[in-house]
């Protein structure tokens, strides 16, 4: 068998372990075990392989910012500080038809700051803007699906563990891709907002709502109580990077004690929230290293396979057109997107691809950006999307199905995806602020 | 008999797991700290602590594999289970066979991984083999090769006992942690 | 003629300087020799930048025979392979990448130290790679003397940060190539210690243009190594050949090193970098007041049961035959 047959079929079997249930990290390292074992026809090899994956793939300084960035989202869910951004957006924009959704886009965008998760980002603003368009008569699919698409937010605008782990498997600065992720993020929330104006204008019954008039003003000291945490918060973490003051792990670490310095100050935090909030930190940690780990031996696996070796050959021998490979390249993203978790897709496909855009000579961080957004797409798609599963299970209202969720999200998605070519063909969006 | 043995054998298994996740969340804390400091005596006193670098490094490793059997046990490994739920309404006997069977491929992984990192932990721990510059910061490698042949062993057992116990039940998400606080 | 397969394996990009004339010079060096003798034609498969392992697995990849043939950096692995920090451990003494290279691979072939250590790792030892010409001083702010090192921020990474043991009150920074940059632009560190090549790729002139010319020297990081399963089974002839080229390799990137190295001075001063001359009795007064960090490799090694002492006495004289004498005897005491 050719190195290709042997990658084509690895990543086959792996499909369809994972679509049968099988946990991702298991069938990633089983099939990769299993393939070099008959490949080399050498069980020893195919242990050493594991061996030096495990031992070495975790031990990656790099990789701190995860826990670290993990645990400042949490503490800062904890702390409040989504729900205080989306009540001083929403004075802002409630006279607009669509207005609360509007807001909720921008809530998510200046709360995707401060936290590394769309999973925090679902949840908090399940809870915290349903309620009030639902009260205001929008449609319960456009409140659903606002919150879902903003949701995603969350992991494109730094900081963001999918940026951080494309930076490890395509071996880019985490602060590099961060930076590279804000316009993009920036864009995606402004294309949102566009959206909900479209769609309030052209199809008002799928917004729905009602025009408040009795505006309650915040005193400028609230607004400033209520804005000011976030904005330190933000402003200590990118702004620690962005001026070289503070390493990508660093920040994380600094932005978790002045998380936990503002929970404190608000006295929202008790002993035992601050120790769950610690635990899972490390459960979560584990559990994306753990997958990191496990797509590491996946990939060694096509290495040893001379898959890269032979990509770059055949593409040296017949130019691919670079809209050719991008095309498939989203396609297949879209595909592992209906079941796979985000985390999973970078895993499996930037190892595929890298090879292939190293040769057509593109920008790898751009390629980081690209991979993100497109992975991210898998958040809003059925029949598995975890941010809407999130929202439905948060929400917890019979009123509202889970089709009503992706029916909802759906739109967004859309706009993602549009939003997607525009940066395949604009790298210059991912590549200014580096 | 056997029942309460493997009952047994479980409440062990799961205390250990336990003990070995709070471990690993004050490593997490350490991380915290140390970084800080680090920042601190740095940027104020030009004085950066010597081996923050590896020390980062360790921690990752640690916090990983110190987490690995309690995310095993609570069932939070990545995976995707939409078919497995589905087939659940319609074929109970099935899908909890089928769950058997991809626990003992999961046993099996965790069992290859620890057996091959053993016999590294022995050899560490013979040639005290370290990590960093001598003479300006060194770590032993031997806890590192603990740790994960230990967490590997124990994921091991835990899978081996869902496998036995077929105690695994399906769920939709497991995120209870976002939650904000209600006013 | 017969075939024979091999897997050349490193962690780093094919655009590393050593990675490319491997496969630019080794690798048809090899293929063109052994045509020529008509018995056997190698089949390559080149893995590099981390497509099976990472800079720091490179070790341990050959020597569970995940490649046949790596190149090894050893600076990373100071507790495996303790000998190979010979030039590291004596700084002041030669900045020819060339006279460094041929030194410290006869020490290789004439003590067994440094094949006994790889033989630990299950891999046979072809030949030792010098890809820098020597460490620098670059800072952010003027300097004229070593003097004005004193009380400063520098960064550096691994065994470097021990020669600044020998400035009052330096702080040693640890940082990447790639995070050198950065740090002098954000005053993160005042200096940095690289070398010039590497200042010119990095565009260290743009923040650090006062380099104070200390020729801290030239440094030994890469081992090309061969498996030894695959060693054993290898013919005569194709070893032969392995042991004569790798030699050659030496000398080959040893010379590029220098090249580089020479065009880099230039290229620094051009982009509005400044040269600071260190004088004799400065690079002598910093040397002294280090700790002597030979003494201590020797030291190490003699524990080992090998021949710490006579290593070190003859890797220094080899140099000092080739015209380099170091401005402190680091045999004495
Ligand atoms: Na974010
Ligand atoms: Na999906």
């Amino acid at each position: 068998m050719s190195p290709i047959e042997i990658g084509l079929i690895s990543v086959i079997a792996i499909v369809f372990l994972i679509y049968a249930g099988v946990y991702i990290p298991i069938a990633l390292g089983m099939v990769s075990f299993v393939s070099i074992w008959l490949m080399r026809d050498n069980f020893t090899l195919a242990l050493n392989l594991l061996k030096i994956a495990v031992g070495d793939s975790a031990m990656e300084y790099s990789f701190a910012t995860i826990p670290l960035f993990t645990f400042m989202g949490l503490i800062v869910s904890k702390a409040g500080l989504g729900r205080d951004i989306y009540e001083v957006m929403t004075m802002r924009f409630r006279k607009v038809k669509g207005g609360i959704g509007m807001a909720t886009v921008g809530a998510n965008a200046v709360f995707a700051a401060v936290t590394g998760s769309s999973i925090a980002s679902a949840s908090v603003f399940t809870k915290v803007s349903v309620p009030q368009m639902l009260a205001q008569d929008y449609n319960p699919r456009f409140a659903v699906g606002v919150v879902a698409g903003s949701s995603v937010l969350g992991m494109i605008i730094p900081p963001s563990a999918m940026l951080i782990i494309y930076s490890f498997v395509s071996e880019q600065s985490v602060g590099d891709m961060f930076l590279a992720g804000v316009i993009p993020g920036i864009m995606l929330a402004i294309a949102y907002v566009g959206a909900i104006w479209f769609m309030g204008r052209y199809t008002p019954n799928f917004v729905g709502g009602r025009v408040v008039q009795d505006t309650e003003w915040m005193s400028g000291r609230e607004i400033a109580s209520k804005t000011l945490p976030t904005l330190g918060l933000i402003t200590i973490v990118l702004g620690g990077i962005y001026t070289g003051w503070l390493t990508a792990v660093e920040a994380g670490a600094t932005g978790a004690l002045v998380a936990l310095i503002i929970a404190a100050f608000r006295k929202s935090m008790s002993a035992r929230s601050f120790w769950e909030a610690l635990l899972e930190t490390g459960h979560i940690t584990a559990a994306i290293l753990f997958l990191i780990t496990a797509a590491s031996i996946y990939s060694r696996m096509l290495g040893l396979a001379g898959l890269p070796n032979q990509l770059q050959d055949i593409l040296a021998g017949n130019a691919a057109s670079f809209w050719t490979v991008m095309l498939v390249y989203v396609l297949l993203m879209l595909f592992l997107g209906t079941l796979l978790d985000t985390a999973s897709i970078i895993l499996i496909v930037v190892p595929l691809f890298l090879p292939l855009v190293e040769a057509l000579d593109l920008s790898l961080i751009w390629f980081g950006i690209i991979t993100v957004v497109g992975a991210e797409i898998g958040l809003l798609t059925p029949p598995l999307g975890i941010s809407c599963f999130v929202i439905k299970s948060t929400i917890n209202d019979d009123r509202i199905s889970l089709k009503d969720v992706f029916m909802g999200a759906l739109p967004f998605a859309f706009v993602m995806l549009i939003v997607l070519f525009i940066l395949i063909a604009f790298p210059v969006l991912s590549l200014a602020l580096i | 008999m056997l029942t309460s043995a493997i009952a047994g054998l479980s409440r062990v298994a799961n205390t250990f797991a336990i003990a070995a996740n709070a471990l690993g969340t004050l490593v997490v804390l350490a991380l915290v700290v140390v970084l800080n400091v680090d920042v601190i005596a740095r940027g104020v006193f030009s004085a950066p602590i010597k081996g923050t670098y590896e020390m980062v490094q360790f921690s990752v490793v640690l916090i990983v594999f110190l987490q690995l059997a309690d995310v095993v046990r609570v069932d939070r490994l990545t995976r995707s289970d939409g078919f497995l739920n589905l087939l659940h309404d319609r074929r109970p006997r099935l899908t909890a066979n089928l769950r058997r069977i991809i626990n003992a491929l999961s046993a099996i992984f965790m069992g290859l991984v620890a057996y091959i990192t053993f016999p590294e932990f022995l050899h560490m721990w013979d040639t005290q083999d370290y990590f960093g510059v001598p003479g300006l910061f060194t770590l032993p490698w031997w806890p590192v090769k603990l740790v994960i042949s230990v967490g590997t062993a124990l994921s091991c057992l835990i899978f081996v006992l869902k496998v036995i116990t077929a105690q695994d039940r399906p769920q939709l998400i497991r995120a209870p942690e976002h939650d904000e606080p209600s006013k | 003629q017969e075939s024979v397969s091999a897997v050349v394996i490193d962690g780093y990009p094919d655009r590393a300087l050593w990675v490319k004339e491997f496969s630019n010079f080794f690798i048809p060096q090899m293929d063109s020799r052994l045509e020529a003798a008509g018995n056997y034609k190698i089949n390559w498969q080149e893995n590099y930048g981390g497509s099976i392992v990472k800079p720091k697995g490179v070790l341990e990849g050959v020597q569970l025979g995940l490649g046949d043939i790596g190149i090894v950096t050893t600076i990373f692995h100071s507790s495996k392979l303790p000998s190979q920090g010979i030039s590291g451990s004596t700084p002041f003494v030669s900045s020819d990448a060339r006279a460094v290279a041929k030194a410290v691979d006869e020490i290789a072939r004439e003590y067994p130290a440094m094949q006994n250590e790889f033989a630990a790792q299950n891999q046979v030892y072809l030949a030792t790679g010098v890809v820098l010409d020597t460490y620098q001083v670059f800072c952010s702010q003027p300097v004229a003397s070593v003097a004005d090192l004193e009380g400063r921020k520098i960064a550096g990474a691994g065994l470097n940060l021990r020669y600044l043991e020998g400035i009052k009150d330096a702080a040693g920074v640890r940082g990447g190539l790639t995070d050198f940059y950065n740090m002098l632009q954000t005053g993160l560190a005042d200096c940095a210690m690289l070398w010039p090549e590497a200042a010119v790729t990095f565009k260290i002139a743009e923040v650090g243009p006062y380099m104070l010319q200390a020729d801290l020297g030239a440094v030994n990081s890469k081992t090309v190594t061969v498996n030894a399963d695959y060693w054993a089974k290898l013919p005569d002839e194709v070893k032969a050949t392995l042991q004569d080229v790798a030699i050659e390799y030496r000398d080959h990137l040893a010379g590029i090193a220098m090249d580089r190295a020479a065009a880099a001075h230039a290229a620094y001063t051009e982009a509005g970098g400044t040269i600071v001359e260190v004088s004799a009795d400065d690079r002598a007064a910093w040397a002294g007041a280090m700790p002597n960090i030979a003494a201590e490799w020797a030291e190490t090694l003699n524990g080992n049961g090998e021949q710490g002492t006579e290593m070190l006495a003859a890797y220094l004289g080899k140099l000092e035959a080739a015209g380099f004498v170091g401005v402190r005897d680091w045999t004495a005491e």
